[in-house]
Order: C-alpha cells, then structure tokens, then sequence
C-alpha cells in the first residue's frame, strides 16, 4: 500500500520531471516584479493524473506553462522523457487551458482539426481522428457548429477533443472547468473520468476545486501561496474509472479534509497579503 | 395588404417622403426658382441620355470609375502590407501608430493643388489622390484587428505547434477580417471622396471640366443630371463594399 | 523609445527636404527650400496679410455650423421622440450621408455664385448629418428606465427634457457636434480650394497657379496649423462638456 506524501518516483518512468525550476517575472527593482514560483521540483510518473492545487497567484500555472514549454523558466530545467523542454512540444503535450481557446471563426471540427494542421497530418487521417476525438466527448452532432453557439461546458469538450485529437503522451489542463458552473463540472468531471481510463495519458492538470482534485487524481501536489512552491502531495489510491459513489465515500471525504487543511492558512495568507490584513 | 397596416412598414414612409421631396423640387423647379438655377427632377431624368450623349462625357464617366477601382484596390494592398507591419509587433505599432494617425488627420484638402502639380491633370493624380484618403483607414483597422487578437488563442496555436506562417494563416488573419472589411467601407468612402475632390478640381478634362463646362453655360439640367449618375456610381460602390462586410459577418468574434 | 522614433521621422523629413532642395537638385518650382517656407511664413504673419482670408474662411465656418448645428439638433431631437419615425428615418439620413455631398458643390456655385454663401450652404449641408444623427442617437439611446422613473416622480414634459434626456444624451450629442465641425471645416477649405475667389483654400490655390511655392507651402502649413488648432479646441470642448 502506498503511503502518503509520496514525492518522487523510479527514474527511468517519469514522464516529466521538473527539477529546482523557479520563476520570476519582470526585473529586480522593477515595480512589475514577481516572483511567481519559488524553487520546486517534482516528478510525474508515465500514466498518472497529477492534480495541483494551491491558493491564487501560488504559480501553479506558471508551472504548467513551464512544463508544457509554453514559458522558459528563469531557473531550473524541465525534462520530458529523455528531453530537455526548450520550447512547445506539440507532438509529445497537447493543452487544454480554461476558456475560450477556441477559434471563435472556425466550427467545431475545424477547430479539432486545427493542431494537426499545424503538424502536417493529411486531411483524411485528420478527418478521422477528429471525429473519433468528437465522439469521445460526446459532440460528433455539434461538429458543424461554432463555437458561440455552444454552451461553456460545450466549448470545454471540444477544446478537450482538440487535445485528444492529437494523439500526444501527455495532456495538461489549465483550469480546465473553472469557468463552469457546479453541475457541469460534476458531469463533465465524472466523463473525463471514464475518458482518461480507456486512454493511458500522462495528465498534469491545475484546479481549484479540492473535490475536483479528490476524484480526478492519483496524486495530489499542494502548493504553498506565493512565492509558491510544492508543500506537500497527498496520493488518492482509488482504481480509474472513479465512480460517482466514491464521491460520497468516507475515503474521500477524510482526503478532501486533509487538502482543506493544507490549503485553508495558505488561501487565507494569499487573501490578506492581497487584499490588506482583514479581519 | 391590410390598409390599416400600411402606413406602419418603414418602406411606405421613406417613400412617401423621398417622393415628397421630389414633388417639392418639382414644384420649387417649375414656378419658384429661376431657370438658370435649378431643373425640375422630371427634365434632369429625360434629359439624363442627352447628357450622357455629350462628347466625352461618357469617357469621363468611365475614366473616373476605373481611377475608383484602382485607387481603391493600392489603397487595400497598401494599407493592408503597411497595418500588418506596422502592428504585428508591439515595438512598431507603439512608435508608428501616431504618426499614422497624425497624417490620417491631415486636411489633405489644402495639397490637392501639389497633388495636381506633381502628377499631372490626368488619372494619376487622381488615384494618388484617392490612395492618399483610403490607405489610413485600412492600415488603422488592420492594426486595431491585430491588436485586439486575444493572447490565448496565439499561446492555444503556439501550443499546437503553430510556425510563424501558420500562425498568421490561421490565427492572425480570420480574426482580423471583420475589423479589415470595415476599414474597406471606410476605405471606399475615403476614396470616393479623393477621387471625386480631384476630379471635381481639375478643369481641363474629366468630370471637372464637365461640371465647369455646365456651370458656366448655365445648364443646371445637365449639371444635375451629371451630378445624379455620380452619385449613382459612389452609392453602388458603397453598396459592394456593404454587401460584402454582410457576407463575412461569421468572422465576427463573439 | 517610441518618442526617439517619432522625432527621428520627423527628422528625418525635414532632413531629407533640405537635402533634396539644397544638395539634390530638386527645383524651387515643384519643392521650395524650407528656408524659404519659413520666411514667407513669419513675413505672412507679420504683415497679417493671412487675416483677411482667415476671417473669411471662419466666417463661413461660423454660419455654416450654426446652421447645421440648430438645424440638426432640433430635426435629430424631433425624429427621436417617435420610434417609428426614428426607424424610418434614420437608415435614410444615414444613407444620404454616404453620397459625398462635395459632389453638389457646383450646384451651389451655380446657385450661389463663387462667394461665401455656397461655401456656408456646402458645409451646413455636408455638417448638417453627423449633428443630425448623433442627435437622434443620443436621444433615442436614453434607457426606458430613467424615464420611468422620473414620470414616476411626477414631473412635467419640460423638467424631463431638462433633467433627463438632456443630461443623459449630451454626451453622445457632442461628439456629433464635434465630428460635424471639423467636418464643416474640412468642406469649406474644399469648397474653397475648388470654387471660390477669396478664403484660405482659395489663396493656396492661386498661390500655386502662380508658382509662389514657397508662400503657397507657408500658406498649408498656416492652413493645417489653424484646423488643427480649432480641432484641438473643439475636441477640448467635447471633453470637457461630457465630463460635466
């Protein structure tokens, strides 16, 4: 049985690793400077969903950014597989960011179409794996439709096909069902579930829902508020596909307690230093 | 048609008062104003083929309508070729936006007559004339429709692997096409408007020297008759450029 | 950074000028050195030989967006009041104002002659849409809810004008009265760059056909300094008078 607060894994299968990697935006001495993230180093084994979860403003997503080679850090090296990230890896990680990252000019399918466009895949193969990816999410009878005439939780699913159509090892979110209400993020939540099963994907993904983390991820890693950095990953040993009762199970709830502890003194500082020391 | 009804439908009303308006020239034309003047609209559209019967005046017409054309196809491609390097970068557009728009706001109208004197009275000032009014608002629109490209839709393609070609294909150009082809409309206005200005100016050939020639002899009849198939042209050439903005209406971004 | 660029064009325009007249050989009757357009700048200031068509230019200038102004405000306000007429109108008003009216010019030569009135009539016509429009708009742009609301409280056709729709139209209303003065502007130095016998647009004119280049380059860059001056004014205005 695994224990808690696992931290690294066997060498030769991660996935990604992030080593000392910290970041800072703007100069010294710049009134724009931030320290965005301070000093971490973490691991993701091939095949694992690993959560994180963190306070606003703790550089979780400047850390998903780094990752994905979308951002070059300002210290520190990221490794995917045997190689250094320098930049976009379009073949190896596909994206899925939270809102409106489609092309509001394209339909649907054009849109799932469009990375491999960019990589040169010939139009039949593209065809196909768009709608296999479409129908995977649920949308093969919304492919002709644009994207303003869809529902948020709508435009997720095809901003989540466009990244499945892509065929890559590694997925990262970015907040992926922030922008939705309550109700669609439990369905949506409990069918990237069943998804991800069936697809053996390395997934990095960012939220801030504590029961989102609970039920879509092996591990959990919780950041610390800002200048953040990995205070602790908590290991959530529960077969995929998650089913909807283990979000009513004790296991969970005495998880999800563990993460609100955690995080509850670091949103609180993240609050105060934001917003002027409150009562 | 209900008669009750009829009354409300905007297309009866407007009708009605351009009608009016055309009544109320006729009368004023007929027994109010001096001849020398004003035509009643009833003489001006019969005499409309004699008009156009006029040596050179058909010539004229044609010669304007192509100079329109052309000043209007250098003023896209320039504007265009002029807004995508000015404001694809942030560098360029923060130091050169302001010069363009100091130009754009120029009173070109005070150097028409170094317009005429550096290109001569024949078409060329013309359509220089004409690319001098249409060129700004395309590059103005052409920035503004690169600038508003929202950051996660460049970073989402970045992220698919999007090479700098790519980018502009798919990413940079559908956005900017409803902001292009309102800067087209306005192009088109800026250009009918320098054209017409310069053609209106020279009085050796062309339109202007037609309008003088009408003026002087005392013909209004065949100066409103002119007049009214010029401004026929700009209004479907304003019409083109409309019709098309409307076609494209799907690249607008929600 | 972007400043150093700005003034190095500028620069470099005026370099390229004085090297163009003095060093390359570009003749005095197509460019004039820009010593020369300075001399004939300051004499022209200093004799106050610009006053004349100055006054006659803004004179015109005057009437022509009085008339426009009264003319159009008072139709705008009029359409507004009834959607329907509103409806009906509008789309025609603004679609007379695509035409480029410049176009009647020699009509109102032929009814006016070649002196102020048709330069007054032109301006006021062409002055007379954008007034005319952004009035309708700005009216007719007043929300539904403060009128209620202020009926609600009782007051009379009058206090509603006053203290509702004025107020919550003006804004709108200036920027139309703005737009309809430079446009005014912009039509009178037309008109008299086309027709007339007197006016700045005139002078420049015969300066050129006279070959008085360099005192017809002073006479634009005193023509352009003057409309963008008033330009600055009436934008001032526009500025101020929104932010009351």
């Amino acid at each position: 049985m695994r224990g808690d607060d696992v931290v690294a894994t066997s060498e030769e299968h991660a996935a990604i690793r992030v080593s000392s990697v910290a970041h800072e935006f703007g100069e010294e001495g710049d009134a724009r400077h931030v320290r965005a993230l301070a000093e971490t180093s973490l691991e993701v084994a091939r095949g694992e969903l690993l959560a994180l979860i963190g306070p606003s403003g703790c550089g979780k997503s400047t850390l998903l950014n780094i990752m994905g080679g979308l951002l070059a850090p300002s210290r520190g090296t990221v490794q995917v597989g045997a190689e250094q990230v320098r930049g976009p890896l379009p073949r190896s990680i596909a994206y899925v960011f939270q809102e409106n990252a489609l092309f509001p000019w394209s339909t649907v399918r054009e849109n799932v179409e469009l990375g491999m466009t960019f990589q040169g895949v010939p139009a039949a193969e593209r065809e196909a794996r768009a709608r296999k990816a479409l129908q995977a999410v649920g949308l093969a009878d919304f492919a002709e439709h644009y994207p303003g005439q869809l529902s948020g939780g709508m435009r997720q699913r095809a901003a989540l096909a466009r990244a499945l159509s892509l065929d890559t090892g590694i997925l990262l979110m970015d907040e992926p069902f922030g922008a939705l209400d309550e109700q669609t993020r439990m369905v949506l939540g409990e069918d990237l579930s069943v998804l991800l099963a069936n697809e053996r994907k390395t997934i990095v993904f960012v939220t801030h829902s504590l029961g989102e983390a609970v039920f879509l991820a092996d591990r959990v890693a919780v950041f610390s508020a800002r200048p953040g950095t990995v205070k602790q990953i908590i290991a959530v040993d529960e077969p995929h596909p998650r089913r909807p009762q283990f979000m009513t199970s004790a296991k969970f709830h005495a998880l999800r307690d563990r993460l609100y502890s955690l995080l509850h003194d670091e949103i609180r500082k993240t609050m105060e230093e934001t917003y002027g020391v409150r009562r | 048609m209900n008669w009750r009804s009829a009354p409300r439908s905007p297309w009866i009303a407007r009708l009605v008062l351009i009608g009016a308006l055309f009544g109320a020239w006729e009368i004023a034309a007929r027994w109010f104003v001096d001849k020398m003047f004003l035509s009643p609209p009833s003489r001006v559209f019969v005499s409309l083929g004699e008009v156009l019967r006029t040596p050179g005046v058909l010539d004229a017409l044609k010669q304007t309508f192509w100079e329109l054309g052309a000043a209007f196809a250098l003023s896209v491609a320039l504007g265009l070729a002029l807004g995508l390097a000015v404001g694809l970068r942030p560098f360029p557009r923060r130091s050169l936006m302001p010069i363009v728009l100091l130009l754009y706001g120029l009173p070109q109208i005070t150097i028409l007559p170094l317009f005429i004197l550096y290109f001569g009275i024949g078409p060329a000032s013309k359509i220089a004339f004409g690319v001098s009014h249409g060129v700004f608002p395309v590059i103005v629109t052409t920035v503004a429709g690169v600038q508003n490209l929202k950051p996660i839709l460049v970073l989402s393609a970045r992220a698919m692997g999007a090479n700098r070609m790519q980018m502009l294909r798919w990413v940079v150009f559908p956005h900017m096409i409803p902001s292009f082809f309102s800067g087209l409309r306005l192009a088109m206005s800026g250009v009918l408007l320098g054209v017409l200005l310069a053609e209106l100016y020279v009085s050796q050939s062309g339109i202007g020297h037609f309008t003088t020639l009408f003026t002087q002899s005392l013909e209004p009849t065949k100066l409103l008759g002119l007049i009214a198939l010029l401004a026929a042209m700009a209004i479907f050439l304003n019409e083109v450029v409309r019709r098309a903005e409307t076609r494209f209406d799907r690249f607008k971004t929600v | 950074m972007s400043r150093v660029v700005q003034a190095g064009f500028v620069l470099a325009v005026l370099a390229l000028w004085y090297l163009a007249t003095e060093y390359w050989g570009v003749s005095g009757l197509l460019l004039p050195k820009p010593a020369a357009v300075l001399r004939e700048l300051t004499d022209v200031i200093r004799t106050g030989e610009f006053v004349a068509d100055l006054r006659i230019t803004l004179g015109e200038l005057a009437a022509a967006f009085v008339l426009s102004a009264t003319g159009g405000t008072a139709l705008g306000y009029l359409v507004s009041r009834s959607q329907y007429w509103t409806r009906t109108l509008e789309p025609l008003i603004s679609a007379a104002y695509a035409i480029p009216i410049i176009l009647f010019l020699p009509l109102y030569v032929l009814f006016f002659g070649l002196g102020p009135a048709s330069k007054i009539a032109l301006g006021a016509t062409i002055s007379f849409f954008p007034v005319a429009l952004s009035t309708v708009a700005g009216f007719g742009g007043v929300e539904r809810m403060y009128t209620v609301a202020a009926r609600s409280m009782g007051c009379s056709g009058y206090q509603l004008f006053r203290w509702v729709l004025l107020p919550a139209a003006l804004p709108v209303i200036l920027t139309g009265l703005r737009m309809g003065f430079t446009v005014a502007l912009l039509s009178i130095l037309g008109a008299e760059t086309l027709s007339s016998v007197s006016g700045l647009g005139h002078r420049i004119v015969s300066l050129g056909e006279n070959m008085a280049m360099a005192r017809m380059f002073a006479y634009i860059v005193f023509a352009v300094a003057i409309a963008a001056s008033l330009n600055a004014i009436v934008s001032w205005l526009e500025a101020r008078g929104r932010r009351a």
